[in-house]
């Protein structure tokens, strides 16, 4: 069973989030503040956490700030609906995807599933393409590291499977839907900017070759390209 | 500045038309005067000096005349001293001395009494009839160099420099008024325009200075004002965010509530279940909503600006509005998207372009297209958004972007509308120095949003 931490200090609403993810299979446990969130989350007993931004002691982008120093650990950040800041804030800090509050909790449910599933996957062995090196930009799946020109790039899962998903496609493009379904595991649905949003920070990332272009190409209308030399 | 030009010019006016009403009055009630005492005294001069010389003929003769009128002619200033016989002989003095005073020695002889002559700018001339014992009478003429009345301003390079003086000191005088007047009310417009702008914490009365006049107190009003309205807008963004997470945090547990319903749900709740889930949407929605326009209204929304590609915006926005459009039987096409950028924000652009394009979508005919079209016009970006909705009553084309605002009542709540969309559209173009406007197209409604090239977000 896989252990979800809860980080958010509306008791009531942790107690309701752990019944209904205890019916879909998760073992829940919560905390109420910032920084028992960040000391629990560095335990390294769980296998995700979920992190509000708004929070008593310390703040949901420093506690991932923090966490993001010494672990991998996935995050799901919850941000205040229309609030776009708190969104790019939170993906640019490293957290793995987010949920506008008040969410739906079966979308909450399926977006856990989808991240562990690629934790899982990713560190699975016996990936015919498990390694993947495009002009210096090499990617190891079963430790889930990537790098550039031998420099650890630092990536969130979101970013890391964009970016296996774009190099195993090298100098094809691939559409926007695809991309979604892949990596983020849900249908694309209009007015959602996030997919832009993970490629735009990966492509900060990853940085520009040598000769000032740009490693991942956007294709209008249809979806990006990881361009060949 | 225009104010500060007029009193400036004001005062300057003034001053100098009172150094000429001062200067007039001095003419006519001293000068003139002056000038006729003048004369006066002259007369009296001469008529003592003959006296004096027809005493000094009759007790001490001709040569004591002599020395009396040799002593004369040393007086200060030195004058030219001549007598003269009826017949114009000389009988003391030099001929040439009295070539132009032929006229003035008539006039003696004729009067028998003292006579002066002014008509020559620089020389006195004054002449008095002097009878000898013997009964042979002359005239003496004496003459000398007279300083023309020296005006104050003119002719003279010292009263040029008076006037000069006079003048720099008015200016001046004129200036340091005008300035001190005028340079709080600068401050003033300083501190309005930038409390307009949105910094709130701007206060004046400190600028003004120590003064104790309307000025200074306009300013401490002003002061008073910015205080308040600063309170109550950091009050109602206080406010807002406390909505935002007030409000929302029941709506997440009733989410999370009713999700755990569903689970345990049978066949006859699911329902009404659904049906919670959809009114709870829409309150969120509405919350979101309401949240943005209160923040494009209070002009919170600091975004640095940046050059947003306009064509490429309208592009993926209604690429997401025809993916809409076409689940329910409607499309949405672009007509032409011209290359424009604008500086701005993207995502309040983004915001605004997306309200009127999904309240297009919400209202045009099943099967009917909404058109998108981006033109250049004359530096300005032009997207026009035209449904086949029918269009709306001509006096309510205004009140579109107002909050809330809904035609035709039931029709709009089974379109799902919550009356906010354009309200956003409109604050967000305003805050880009833009303008929307809606208007009849026969068989639809149009919406116009026309931005600068570098229109920027307030």
């Amino acid at each position: 069973m896989n252990k979800i931490l809860i980080i958010d200090d509306d008791e009531e609403l942790c107690e309701l989030v752990s019944e209904y993810l205890g019916v879909e299979g998760f073992e829940v446990e919560s905390v109420n503040d910032g920084e028992t969130g960040l000391k629990r989350a560095l335990t390294g007993e769980y296998d995700m956490a979920i992190l509000d931004v708004m929070l008593p002691k310390m703040n949901g982008f420093d506690v991932l700030r923090n966490l993001r120093v010494e672990s991998a650990l996935p995050v799901i950040m919850l941000t205040a609906r229309g609030d776009d800041m708190e969104r790019i804030v939170g993906l640019e800090i490293g957290a793995d995807d987010y949920l506008p509050k008040p969410f739906n909790p079966r979308e909450l449910a399926a977006r856990l599933r989808a991240i562990l599933r690629r934790a899982v996957s990713d560190t699975n062995d016996g990936d015919p393409d498990d390694k993947i090196e495009v002009d210096g930009v090499r990617v190891v799946g079963s430790a889930r590291t990537a790098t550039c020109d031998g420099e650890d790039l630092n990536l969130t899962s979101v970013e890391f499977g964009l970016l296996r998903e774009l190099l195993r496609e090298a100098g094809k493009v691939i559409k926007k839907e695809d991309l979604s379904e892949k990596v983020l595991e849900r249908k694309l649905s209009p007015y959602d900017r996030s997919l832009d949003m993970h490629i735009s920070n990966l492509r900060k990332k990853l940085g520009v070759r040598p000769d000032g272009s740009d490693r991942i190409k956007t294709i209008r209308s249809v979806g990006y390209i990881y361009t060949l030399v | 500045m225009k104010l500060f030009i007029k009193i400036f010019l004001w005062f300057l006016t003034a001053t100098a038309l009172m150094v000429g009403v001062i200067i007039f009055v001095t003419r006519t009630f001293q000068t003139e005067p002056m000038v006729s005492r003048f004369q006066r005294s002259t007369r009296n001069q001469m008529s003592i000096y003959s006296g004096t010389a027809t005493q000094i003929v009759n007790a001490e003769g001709d040569q004591g005349l002599k020395n009396y009128l040799a002593r004369l002619r040393d007086l200060e200033p030195p004058r030219e001293v001549d007598l003269v016989d009826s017949s114009g002989k000389i009988w003391f003095g030099d001929p040439e001395e009295i070539t132009d005073s032929t006229e003035l020695i008539g006039r003696t002889f004729s009067s028998g009494a003292a006579e002066t002559d002014f008509s020559s700018d620089d020389r006195t001339l004054g002449a008095a009839p002097v009878e000898f014992p013997d009964g042979r009478r002359f005239v003496l003429v004496l003459q000398w160099e007279r300083q023309p009345p020296q005006s104050l301003f003119w002719g003279s390079a010292l009263g040029y420099w008076r006037l000069a003086g006079l003048l720099t000191t008015a200016v001046i005088l004129c200036y340091l008024l005008a300035a001190y007047l005028t340079s709080p009310i600068r401050k003033l417009r300083e501190a309005t325009i930038k409390l307009a702008g949105g910094d709130l914490q701007t206060r004046v009365a400190q600028k003004v200075g120590r003064r104790h006049d309307e000025l200074a107190d306009l300013a401490r009003d002003f002061d008073g004002m910015a205080e308040r309205i600063e309170s109550l807008i950091t009050s109602q963004q206080r406010l807002n965010s406390d909505i935002s997470h007030e409000l929302r945090s029941p709506l997440a547990r009733l989410n999370v509530a009713l999700e755990i319903a569903k689970q345990k749900s049978t066949p006859e709740t699911a329902s009404l279940l659904d049906r919670i889930e959809l009114e709870s949407h829409r309150l969120n929605e509405m919350i979101s909503r309401l949240l943005i326009l209160a923040k494009l209204e209070s002009g919170s929304e600091n975004v640095e600006p940046v050059r947003v590609d306009l064509a490429e915006l309208v592009r993926e926005v209604a690429e997401d509005a025809d993916f809409e459009a076409q689940a329910r039987g409607r499309s949405v096409k672009v007509l032409s998207d011209d290359p424009c950028t604008v500086m701005g924000s993207e995502n309040l652009l983004r915001s605004a372009i997306e309200n009127v394009l999904r309240n297009a979508v919400r209202y045009t005919a099943e099967g009917t297209a909404v058109d998108v079209s981006l033109v250049r016009q004359n530096g300005h970006s032009v997207l026009q958004v035209s449904d086949h909705g029918g269009g709306v009553p001509e006096d309510e084309l205004a009140n579109l972007f107002r909050p809330f605002y809904r035609v035709g009542e039931a029709r709009e709540r089974k379109t799902g509308g919550i009356g906010l969309g354009l309200a956003i559209a409109e604050r967000a173009i305003k805050a880009h120095k833009g303008t929307i406007a809606a208007r009849n197209t026969g068989d639809g409604l149009l919406v116009e949003i026309k931005l600068d090239k570098d229109s920027l977000a307030a």
